[in-house]
């Protein structure tokens, strides 16, 4: 079809998006976003969907769903046009998305070189503090930290052995009791050091169920005392009040 | 005030600012100073400013406005350096995607995971997900359409990564139209 359709296929992954690829094709062939030729393009982006080996659905449905939307655009061309100026066309609509898609593309270079600049100056958290006073940096942490900690901790956990199959069960009322009594005991509870004691998935499954479920019921609160620090749990003595 | 204390405030300026890990809001700065004249202030800011940091060759720091507040930073010319002495190799950079995204929040804010996507022509689900971990943008809010999409606008920390005081030292879209129009396609919108 084209004879530079080679040269596309080293930057597979290089376009963002189809826009991404439309505005590189219109910038190739030297066009406004106004007057653009859309045959010409049309037949230089299937081109480039061709060159491409396999197609990932979930990464190339945005381009295909663009082509489709070229080739309509093309079709309709053939088609005697109703006069109707209120009617917006699919390709006024299209041209209306590049001219955005390009402010978008200036203003992520825009953003680019001030992050470039930014990122030469050091600030002082950049470095991990050694804050030791408790008190100083208590910063209540959202069930996504935790979560994110959670998973990290199971990950570490699947790749252990283990030797037996627990047949235990564990409910979440049993587990209650246990953080009760153990925050009891100790004042409070950090969290990885908690979930890596305990024997199988499924304990850790149900324990931070429980935990989630308490701090739903402000029965608990976790914070974290520094970034990338680990999280304790607390028991939330205002939150019984309440309840 | 006597040149003393003069002396002392823009010390104790310094020391605060060393000290905290966050811009500081002048205001508090102020207050704590019992200074009532913004003047005033600004005037022991340019002291410090010029005297101490910016203009001696021998200083390590500068005082800079960002994210509403005041802090002190590094200069730019001992990055390299410093990354050395750290042993950080490379400084992690946000991602094309990342910043389309955040250049959509940042103009059309609050916005749906729906309309970036639609506006940058692909499905926008992680680097939506990567900002919010990195915490420059937040959720406000549900639109009030069926399903109750998110609604994502920017934060302070985006702010402070872009080295900006508030959201009005981002060019209006006007300006980035006339911007672009002058730059590099004259025939743009014409």
């Amino acid at each position: 079809m084209e004879i530079e359709t080679p040269s596309y296929q080293v930057q597979t992954d290089f376009f963002q998006g189809p826009l991404d690829l439309l505005l590189h094709l219109i910038r190739k062939n030297k066009m406004k976003i106004m007057e653009i030729r859309l045959s010409q393009i049309t037949a230089e982006y299937l081109a480039y969907l061709e060159s491409k080996k396999g197609i990932n659905p979930s990464r190339e449905s945005d381009f295909l769903m663009t082509a489709a939307t070229l080739i309509y655009i093309k079709s309709r061309s053939l088609l005697p046009k109703p006069e109707n100026p209120t009617e917006e066309s699919p390709e006024k609509q299209l041209i209306h998305t590049l001219i955005e898609y390009e402010k978008i593309q200036k203003i992520s270079k825009m953003l680019q070189d001030m992050e470039y600049t930014e990122l030469l100056l050091w600030r002082r958290l950049e470095i991990g503090e050694n804050f030791t006073n408790r008190e100083y940096a208590l910063k209540e942490v959202s069930a996504f930290q935790l979560a994110e900690i959670f998973f990290d901790i199971v990950k570490k956990k699947e790749n252990e052995q283990f030797l037996y199959i627990s047949s235990k069960n564990y409910s979440i009322a049993e587990k209650q009791e246990e953080i009760s009594t153990l925050l009891g005991k100790n004042g409070f509870i950090d969290f990885s050091d908690y979930v890596a004691k305990l024997d199988s998935i499924e304990e850790i499954l149900v324990s931070f169920f429980t935990l989630l479920e308490m701090i739903k019921r402000h029965l608990l609160i976790a914070v974290q005392e520094q970034l990338f620090g680990t999280i304790s749990i607390y028991s939330n003595e205002a939150g019984k009040l309440d309840n | 005030m006597n040149p003393e204390q003069i002396t002392q405030q823009i010390a104790l300026i310094e020391a605060i600012l060393f000290v905290s890990k966050e811009p500081v809001e002048p205001g508090r700065i102020m207050e704590f100073l019992e200074i009532k004249d913004i003047e005033e202030f600004e005037k022991l800011l340019a002291a410090m400013e010029k005297e101490h940091l910016q203009d001696r060759l021998d200083r390590g720091l500068f005082l800079k406005r960002t994210g509403g507040g005041l802090q002190l930073v590094t200069k730019p010319d001992l990055h390299d350096e410093l990354k050395a002495f750290f042993t950080i190799k490379q400084s992690t950079k946000l991602t094309i995607a990342s910043l389309e995204t955040l250049s959509i929040i940042a103009y059309r804010q609050p916005a749906t995971l729906a309309e970036i996507s639609d506006m940058r022509g692909v499905n926008s689900t992680s680097p939506v997900k990567n900002l919010l971990q990195k915490k420059l943008i937040k959720i406000t809010g549900r639109k009030k359409v069926p399903g109750l999409p998110a609604l994502y606008a920017t934060t302070q920390e985006f702010l402070i990564y872009f080295g900006l005081n508030d959201m009005t030292e981002l060019p209006s879209l006007e300006e980035l139209t006339e911007l672009f129009e002058e730059k590099e396609q004259p025939s743009l919108f014409k």
